[in-house]
This record gives C-alpha cells, sequence and structure tokens, in this order.
C-alpha cells in the first residue's frame, strides 16, 4: 500500500497525463498494484502509459476509483445508485470502459460493466439486442437467419 | 441450428473489399462510419470480453443468444461453454422439468425469487413416440427411454439430443418368442468429474436371469460391461426405473416398499460397487419417490388418500446425512 498522498502519473493514448493519487490507483487496478509493489515505478520520472485508454475514457475510470475510493463505506444502495448514473453513457463509451478496466484489471468496474451489459440483452427480442449493441453484420446467411426466424419465431 | 466454423470477420471484410475492386470507396465510407462511432459490439471488443459476458447471462437466455450473430453462436455451442458456465452458476438455477402431455414439456426454472415457466418440445423429430420416459437427470441435461431400445439425451435449453442405442441389451435380455424384454432395467445417468465424462448406466438382467450391468460413455462414445454384483432386486417390479445421481451415486427406489427388506439400491460409480439401504419401517407404501432436498437424500411417499383428492400429499422422510445412505 502506497502513502495516500503520493501520486502517480498516467498517461492517455492522446499523451495527455493524469496525476491520481496512487492509493485510488493501486486499491483498484491490479496492473497498477502489482507495478507499484514491484518497485518497477519511478516517482520521480515514470509515466504509466495506456496507449489503448483515451482521455475521456480514462477521465471516467479514474473518477471510478476515485469516488470508489473515497466512498467504499457507503451504503449499498448509494453506491449503487452512483454506479448506475456513472454508468449512463452510450454504448460505446460503455465499451471503450469495459476495455480500459480490462486493461487495468480494475475487477469491481468489470463485474459492473458484465452486469450491465448482461442485463440489456437479458430477455430482449432478437432484434432489439441487435439493435442495442448495434450489431448489423449478424454473420448469419440469409438462409440460416430465415431458417432460425422459421424455427424460432418467438425469439425476434 | 446451422453453425460452423467461423471465418474471421474482418478477414471477410477485406474479401468483401477485393471482389468490390472499390477500394478507396469502400474504405472511405468506412472511415465515415468509425468517426459516427456507430460501432457493433463485435468490432469493438474482443472475443474473450463477449465470452465473459455471456459466462453471466443466466442459462434460460442462451438459447435465445445464440441466435444474436453466428459469433455469438459458436461461443455459446462450444462445449467448453457449457462447462465453464456451469462453473460460474452452478447453484444460480434451478430447473424443473415435467413432462404435460406427449409433445410438450414445461421447464421450471427457479433463480432466487423469481420463477420462470418455458414450454418445451421433447426431441422427437417427426411425431412423438408412443412410448417415451423419462429416466434421469444430469446438470441439466434430461435422459429418455424410448421403445424399442434407445436412450437419448438431450439439452432442453438448445434443443440438441444425442440418440444411443442400446439393442445389445434388449436384444440379449428376450426370451425366445417375447418381444419385452426380460426383468427390469435401472437406468442411471450421472457425471464422472475426474474423466469430465457424463455416463449412462443399465442394470438389467439377461434373457437366463443373470444380472448385468453396462455403462456408456458420452465421451467415448461406447458401451463397456461393468463387472460389478448387482443385489437381487426387490420391489422393482416395472420395467424401467429412473435412478437419482447424487453425491457421485445412482440411487434407486422400488416401485413398493412391501416389507423391510425391500431396499434402495445404490450404485457408487467411483468405487463401482452396489449397496442397498432399507426403508424406515414407518414407510412400508407404494410408489415411493427420491428426491433431493437441501443437500440431503429424500424420501417421498404420497399419502393414502392422495387418489382421492387432487391435491397429493406426500410424506417427506429425510435420511439425516447422506453419507449414511452410502454406507
Amino acid at each position: 500500500m502506497g502513502s495516500p498522498l503520493k501520486k502517480i502519473m498516467l498517461c492517455s493514448s492522446e499523451k495527455e497525463i493524469f496525476s491520481v493519487e496512487e492509493q485510488v490507483m493501486v486499491q483498484h487496478s491490479v496492473i497498477i498494484n502489482n507495478m507499484i509493489e514491484d518497485g518497477s515505478y519511478n516517482y520521480e520520472e515514470s509515466k504509466i502509459p495506456l496507449d489503448c485508454v483515451d482521455s475521456k475514457t480514462l477521465k471516467k475510470v479514474i473518477d471510478y476509483c476515485t469516488y470508489h475510493t473515497h466512498h467504499h463505506n457507503d451504503n449499498q444502495e448509494d453506491l449503487e445508485a452512483w454506479d448506475a448514473q456513472f454508468l449512463n453513457v452510450d454504448s460505446n463509451g460503455l465499451y471503450d470502459l469495459l476495455m480500459a478496466a480490462n486493461y487495468l484489471e480494475i475487477r469491481n468496474l468489470l463485474d459492473l460493466i458484465y452486469r450491465t451489459i448482461k442485463n440489456m440483452i437479458k430477455g430482449k427480442k432478437i432484434d432489439e439486442i441487435r439493435r442495442i449493441l448495434n450489431i448489423k453484420d449478424h454473420g448469419f446467411t440469409p438462409e440460416e437467419e430465415e431458417q432460425n426466424r422459421k424455427e424460432y419465431p418467438h425469439f425476434y | 441450428m446451422n453453425c460452423e466454423k467461423l471465418s474471421n470477420p474482418s478477414m471477410d471484410k477485406k474479401k468483401k473489399l477485393k471482389q468490390t475492386g472499390n477500394k478507396v470507396k469502400e474504405e472511405a465510407s468506412m472511415d465515415k462510419k468509425n468517426n459516427q462511432r456507430s460501432k457493433s459490439i463485435l468490432e469493438i471488443l474482443p472475443l474473450e470480453l463477449i465470452h465473459r459476458i455471456l459466462l453471466r447471462v443466466p442459462i434460460r437466455h442462451l438459447a435465445r443468444l445464440r441466435c444474436v450473430s453466428k459469433l455469438w453462436c459458436s461461443l455459446i455451442s462450444d462445449p467448453d461453454f457449457a462447462e465453464l458456465h456451469f462453473h460460474h452458476s452452478p447453484a444460480a438455477t434451478n430447473a424443473y422439468f415435467i413432462m404435460k402431455n406427449e409433445t410438450i414439456a414445461d421447464l421450471i426454472y427457479l433463480d432466487g425469487n423469481d420463477a420462470l415457466q418455458k414450454e418445451v418440445c421433447p426431441p422427437f423429430k417427426k411425431k412423438p413416440p408412443s412410448k417415451f420416459l423419462v429416466v434421469g437427470s444430469c446438470r441439466g441435461f434430461i435422459l429418455f427411454h424410448r421403445d424399442p431400445y434407445f436412450l437419448v439425451v438431450w439439452n432442453p435449453l438448445t434443443g440438441s439430443s444425442k440418440r444411443i442405442s442400446y439393442s445389445h441389451i434388449v436384444h440379449h435380455s428376450k426370451r425366445h418368442g417375447y418381444r419385452i424384454p426380460y426383468g427390469v432395467h435401472l437406468h442411471g445417468f450421472g457425471y464422472d468429474s475426474s474423466q469430465d465424462d457424463y455416463l449412462l448406466l443399465v442394470a438389467w438382467r439377461d434373457c437366463e436371469g443373470q444380472s448385468r450391468l453396462d455403462c456408456f460413455s458420452l465421451r467415448t462414445n461406447s458401451w463397456i460391461n461393468l463387472d460389478a454384483a448387482v443385489p437381487k432386486l426387490v420391489g422393482f417390479d416395472y420395467y424401467h426405473f429412473c435412478g437419482l445421481f447424487f453425491n457421485g451415486a445412482f440411487h434407486w427406489v422400488p416401485y413398493h416398499f412391501n416389507d423391510s427388506s425391500d431396499a434402495i439400491v445404490i450404485f457408487d460409480l467411483k468405487e463401482m460397487t452396489f449397496s442397498t439401504i432399507s426403508a424406515p419401517k414407518q414407510l412400508l407404501c407404494s410408489y415411493p419417490s427420491l428426491a433431493l432436498l437441501g443437500g440431503c437424500l429424500a424420501l417421498s411417499t404420497p399419502s393414502d388418500d392422495c387418489l382421492n383428492t387432487d391435491a397429493i400429499k406426500f410424506t417427506i422422510n429425510i435420511f439425516e446425512q447422506p453419507d449414511v445412505a452410502k454406507g
């Protein structure tokens, strides 16, 4: 565990630098925790390059980690309400967050996003799921698609 | 459902570009699309992440999700996926299967306080056979017996099924001049985690009255004869018996408990041996059935007045410890 006052630098794909309390990232990101623990992060010079995370997404990720670090004693309902508000983004924003959380191994954020996407598709009709997830090329041949629609009309 | 191995979607795109010859134009339009950021989940997320999302979807929604895209279909249809999904939520879904009539069954799922009922059709292609029976279930799969000599393993969620002939058994258990096999058949359907294999067990009597035990492995897709002494079957005077697989052993309960010599028959899959336990004295009755209740083996018996009333009452007797049953 690092000291709460120490800051670390994260660098987005646009080379924008974000300075974050070390503890916030160490608590949430397995990758950053490992870097700090094995001493591969140099506080004087290092910036952690996150080439596949853009600034907008990185800012959100940091918001999430910061909030959950400082509010982990809040009651569950309040946290869930905050999470729901936090994930009120379009599907692209959600995918970007998922990729970032996966890259940084932020497990509670990953779980939250998995659950959110699962709930977006659970119990919906196929056409609706395709619209929500923006799936235009489903990969079935017209014959297969027709066959599926004939076989499972109630799915569509 | 048709679901062959997929080619890489990006490869397809390249192919299309070549075919049209309008490479520049197509790329330009694709760039435009990207700028609008109207990307599909399939283009953005790596397979691994889609896989992990699908693993979290309750099993009853998966059949539908196979139709969303060919990629999802191949992910969900993969045998490893079923295995992973099972381990991901082993206790999350309880399903009950009830035959309504010969062509329609009800699957009832209980997730917490949420119950969902779904109609499914058993896997008999053209018209349902005049005689089929449910003779077992294991980890969401259902085992049917279908006359004259078929066992059918069925996944009610995906609708896929496999038919296994046990004609060699029926052939050897027929006496000359009789169409119906001799003696009872005990059926068992279980899972051997050490081999990751599903096993179908048939205990039967050959035409000379010798008890035999055969086992079909779904992994090796073959029958083997097991050398285990089958105990004398008392009270099993019906043709097919459905075994309950529990705690690594198959359990069969006779049709009647007439006296205390009638016993529950157990076959331990690991030890490959049979054993029996006597019925509790107060339970001398007809039509008992076995069930699992809170991790214990339970014996339920219809009350005496059940034939006169619509509501069937059951007396339930719980064996205190599963291990007692194994002793």
